[in-house]
């Protein structure tokens, strides 16, 4: 197992009247688990067209079956009229302006039909869509196995 | 404006063969501009036991803590649960619009833009019924 930890720390001295100061620690851990870590991880860097809503992460039954999985994505983009739309099995979620990130649980959990880019039938993917100019982004998935395709020409 | 920040820290010396060590901090500015946010729900704290799909952040509920959340703006959801992690079983699924994102685990935080179209609240639907107690706070313009 491995140990990673993700730290939020919210802060402004201007928003309200006193100071905002709040950080939260939380472990990655397994589904089913008191303290065993997630030990896989995708980390990713990619272009986003603007324009076309693309799949970023694809759903699997693995991802469905083990349901504790996290997260990461940050638009790196600097004009601040950029912004990406994310989205999770159609329903968006928010946008990620230049600069902006999130973390969230992805437990690919609702289910739908199976499909030639649906192949568990859960069609969660998270998907994404940039907006104004092409967007860079970076995205990491922390998980316990993801279902892997057999190839087209095996 | 006011200049408010969220940093995020994600770290491991043993997922890979090599540290993970990522940190980046987003200042949270109005859509599409460099002007900071300047209005939020505040800290809150909810007590809750039982395991049926409620509403915890009411789009477009007249009079409500997120009347002002509306589409194509730049609010940011923060949601904590504050449990003890247990037997690392129980959780509470956050939902858009009844479409699960994700489960979060006692102890789990998560952090995300919220396109607040309408009708889409977000959703607590807890794995069984034991009390849970949540904390959330919404930025918003």
């Amino acid at each position: 197992m491995a140990t990673t930890t993700a730290t939020i720390t919210l802060s402004s001295s201007d928003l309200l009247t006193d100071n905002l100061s709040l950080s939260a620690t939380m472990n990655l851990y397994k589904h089913g688990t008191t303290a065993t870590g997630l030990d896989e991880l995708n980390y990713h860097r990619a272009l986003i067209p603007t324009g076309t809503n693309f799949t970023l992460i694809q759903e699997s039954a693995a991802l469905n079956t083990n349901g504790s999985n996290y997260v990461y994505i940050i638009n790196k983009n600097t004009d601040v009229t950029d912004y990406v739309v994310i989205s999770i099995r159609s329903e968006v979620i928010g946008r990620l302006y230049a600069g902006d990130w999130m973390f969230v649980p992805y437990s690919d959990a609702t289910t739908a039909t199976t499909g030639v880019d649906d192949p568990s039938g859960d069609d969660s993917d998270i998907e994404i869509q940039a907006n104004t100019h092409d967007c860079i982004i970076e995205y990491a998935m922390f998980h316990d196995g993801e279902t892997l395709l057999t190839a087209s020409d095996s | 404006m006011a200049t408010t920040t969220a940093t995020i820290t994600l770290s491991s010396s043993d997922i890979a063969d090599n540290a993970l060590s990522i940190s980046n901090t987003a200042t949270l500015y109005t859509a599409g501009t460099d002007t900071g946010i300047t209005e939020t729900t505040g800290l809150a704290r909810k007590k809750f036991a039982n395991a049926s799909e409620f509403i915890l952040l009411d789009q477009g509920l007249a009079a409500g803590v997120v009347a002002d959340v509306t589409a194509d703006k730049s609010a940011k959801v923060y949601i904590k649960n504050m449990n003890d992690r247990g037997d690392g079983t129980k959780y509470v699924a956050v939902l858009i619009n009844s479409i699960e994102i994700g489960r979060l685990y006692g102890g789990d935080w998560m952090f995300f833009p919220w396109g607040a179209a309408s009708g889409k609240d977000v959703d607590i639907d807890a794995s069984d019924a034991t009390e849970t107690t949540l904390e959330y706070c919404v930025f918003y313009e």
